[in-house]
């Protein structure tokens, strides 16, 4: 049994190859797309780390995890706030989400007041200086080296040119950080922000910190910024459908693949089953031989599917700002929706080839 | 009524091997009928070697099917080795056939991407030997000489070659019976001659019931007796 199988894995080579190739799509689906998600998740959790504050501070509808363009929270609430106990800094953040330069996504951009943001944050210019003008804007290093910018180059926000004068590290909230003045200016919304970051005297304390500001100032959003990320692939508009919708695709992708192709297959051996069954094999030898095939098949199409996953994270990863991330976990999900597809995939023509006639099999020509 | 011959009683008073009683099959082709088979009784005792002749269309193949449990008769009875096909599920069918009969056909029915071995050891895999028995395959082998074609695929060997490991395959797993359609109807006469001195050859030695559809004379002869049919039935 094992030994047909094998041959007929290897005697017909389009066939196998189709097969394979369906099943490969519908992993590299499912990995691709689950590690551009958690990439996006993790650097964005890097990056609310890397603000150097334990709590922000919004209003509700304008969560610092949102993806909108909103600055309605007034930045007066930071005297407000420096007056609570337990807090030793603040600093005023609007947040504005344009489409990528690349073209592909979106990136949101910082306005920020540089002395404060600088206190808390701990930011570090590399090279270039601070932003003076409504027409200048920094970026981080990781930005710089991805879109290969340096200090003098353009970049496009709000439709409009602006220059970039300064390449700070490490990357703390957007990858671009402008004038929070500037942006208010742009969004006409004076003396507006979209968060303010609180720095509390003991970090240790962000809790109970937490708690005071939610009672001093309800009704507004207070978040420990390690909760940010969590938040945020929960508040990224249907990132679990998205992740549900791949998985489904994927696997029709590779069931229709596999059916298709073994359907084919079996409409070419119909002669075959019909030997079979002379021989005495049972219908649940028939499509226990079949769905067999098709788990080798797949097998060797999840394996292909996997490598060919890597390859196009690797690939994505040095050829676009996209940040992905890798997951074994997913790999492994990935692995057995194929592996199921397969089996999906095969059991309708499995079960017409136990079904068939034996002797109109045998004399199919 | 149909006519009833009953035919094939053996010269030794061995008890039938196989037996059918007032057979018939009738096809429906659109709203026509179709009578294959008209009441067919048929005895054949253990180690006969039965041949069957007739014109084409006259109901030996659908016979020969209906004999080895691939097509289910309208109405009758099929006695195989004390079991009677006629009445039995369909599942139960396939495991008398995978237990007591072993197929040779005109076109031989290999499997063209296994070798010689492997078309043998696929039918011992269906017959319930996960490992096969190795001593049986190299005697089968052996005997009809295919030792040096093991690794062989059907493409690469001769027709008469085919044929044989076809009627290696058929008997492998020790059948009750054999059941031959047209075995040497793609052969020329020197690879029918070999093919038919086998048959004999396993009757002979081995005392396998055979039971052999040929329109050839001179291959009907090589039987120890001779089935006529006419019209779905049974002549002589």
């Amino acid at each position: 049994m094992d030994s047909l199988i094998a041959s007929n894995i290897r005697q017909r080579p389009t066939r196998t190859l189709v097969s394979v190739a369906g099943v490969a799509l519908g992993v590299i689906l499912i990995v691709v797309n689950t590690s551009l998600v958690r990439g996006m998740l993790s650097d964005r959790m890097g990056r609310e780390k890397g603000l150097g504050a334990e709590i922000q501070f919004s209003r509700k509808g304008s969560s610092v995890i949102s993806v909108s363009s909103i600055l309605s929270l007034d930045v007066r609430y930071g005297d407000r706030l420096k007056q609570i106990e337990g807090v030793e800094n603040v600093s005023p953040v609007g947040r504005y989400v344009q489409r990528s330069s690349t073209g592909f996504g979106i990136e949101q951009l910082d306005g920020i007041d540089f002395d404060s943001y600088q206190a808390i944050s701990g930011l570090k210019l590399i090279s270039g200086r601070p932003f003076q003008s409504e027409n200048e804007v920094m970026i981080d290093d990781f930005k710089a080296a991805q879109s290969k910018l340096t200090v003098g180059s353009d970049i496009p926000v709000f439709g409009q040119t602006k220059k970039v004068v300064g390449i700070y590290t490490p990357a703390s909230g957007s990858r671009i950080k402008m004038s929070l003045r500037a942006l208010q200016d742009a969004q006409s919304a004076p003396d507006k922000c979209t968060f303010i970051m609180v720095k509390c005297k003991n970090p240790a304390d962000e809790a109970i910190v937490q708690e005071r500001i939610d009672k001093e100032l309800p009704g507004n959003i207070v978040i420990l910024t390690r909760d940010v990320a969590t938040g945020f692939g929960r508040a990224v508009p249907g990132l679990d459908g998205f992740i549900r919708s791949v998985l489904i695709l994927s696997t029709i992708v590779s069931t229709l693949v596999i059916l298709i192709a073994m359907y084919t297959t079996i409409t070419e051996r119909t002669r075959e089953i019909g030997i079979l069954k002379s021989l005495g094999a049972s219908k649940s030898y028939i499509v226990g031989l079949i769905e067999k095939e098709a788990l080798a098949i797949s097998f060797i199409g999840v394996i292909a599917g996997v490598a060919g996953a890597g390859l196009v994270t690797f690939v994505l990863g040095k050829s676009t700002t996209l940040q992905l991330e890798f997951d074994w976990k997913w790999v492994l999900i990935a692995g057995i929706v194929g592996l199921a597809a397969g089996l999906l995939g095969a059991l309708y023509p499995a079960l017409r080839a136990a079904n068939q006639d034996p002797v109109a099999a045998l004399s199919y020509e | 009524m149909s006519e009833v011959v009953r035919t094939g009683q053996p010269a030794a008073a061995a008890s039938p091997i196989l037996t059918t009683e007032e057979l018939t099959m009738t096809y429906h082709v659109g709203k026509v009928d179709v009578y294959a088979l008209r009441g067919v009784n048929v005895d054949v005792a253990k180690g006969d070697f039965v041949s069957i002749m007739g014109p084409s269309g006259c109901g030996k193949s659908t016979l020969l099917h209906i004999l080895g449990g691939l097509l289910q008769p309208t109405s009758g009875k099929v006695i195989v080795d004390g079991e009677n096909l006629a009445t039995v599920t369909d599942a139960e069918r396939t495991d008398i056939r995978r237990r007591k009969i072993g197929f040779v056909f005109q076109r031989f029915n290999l499997f063209p991407t296994l070798t010689a071995e492997g078309n043998l050891k696929l039918a011992e895999h269906i017959h319930g030997k996960t490992g096969g028995d190795s001593n049986m395959r190299r005697e089968v082998l052996r005997l009809l000489g295919l030792e040096n074609k093991l690794h062989h695929k059907p493409l690469e060997l001769s027709g008469g070659e085919q044929q044989r490991v076809a009627l290696a395959r058929a008997i492998v797993n020790r059948p009750s019976i054999i059941l031959a359609d047209e075995p040497t109807g793609n052969l020329d006469s020197e690879n029918s001659d070999m093919v038919l001195r086998m048959l004999k050859q396993l009757n002979e030695q081995f005392q396998q019931t055979i039971v052999m559809i040929t329109h050839n004379p001179e291959a009907a002869a090589v039987a120890s007796r001779t089935i006529e049919m006419r019209d779905g039935r049974v002549v002589s």
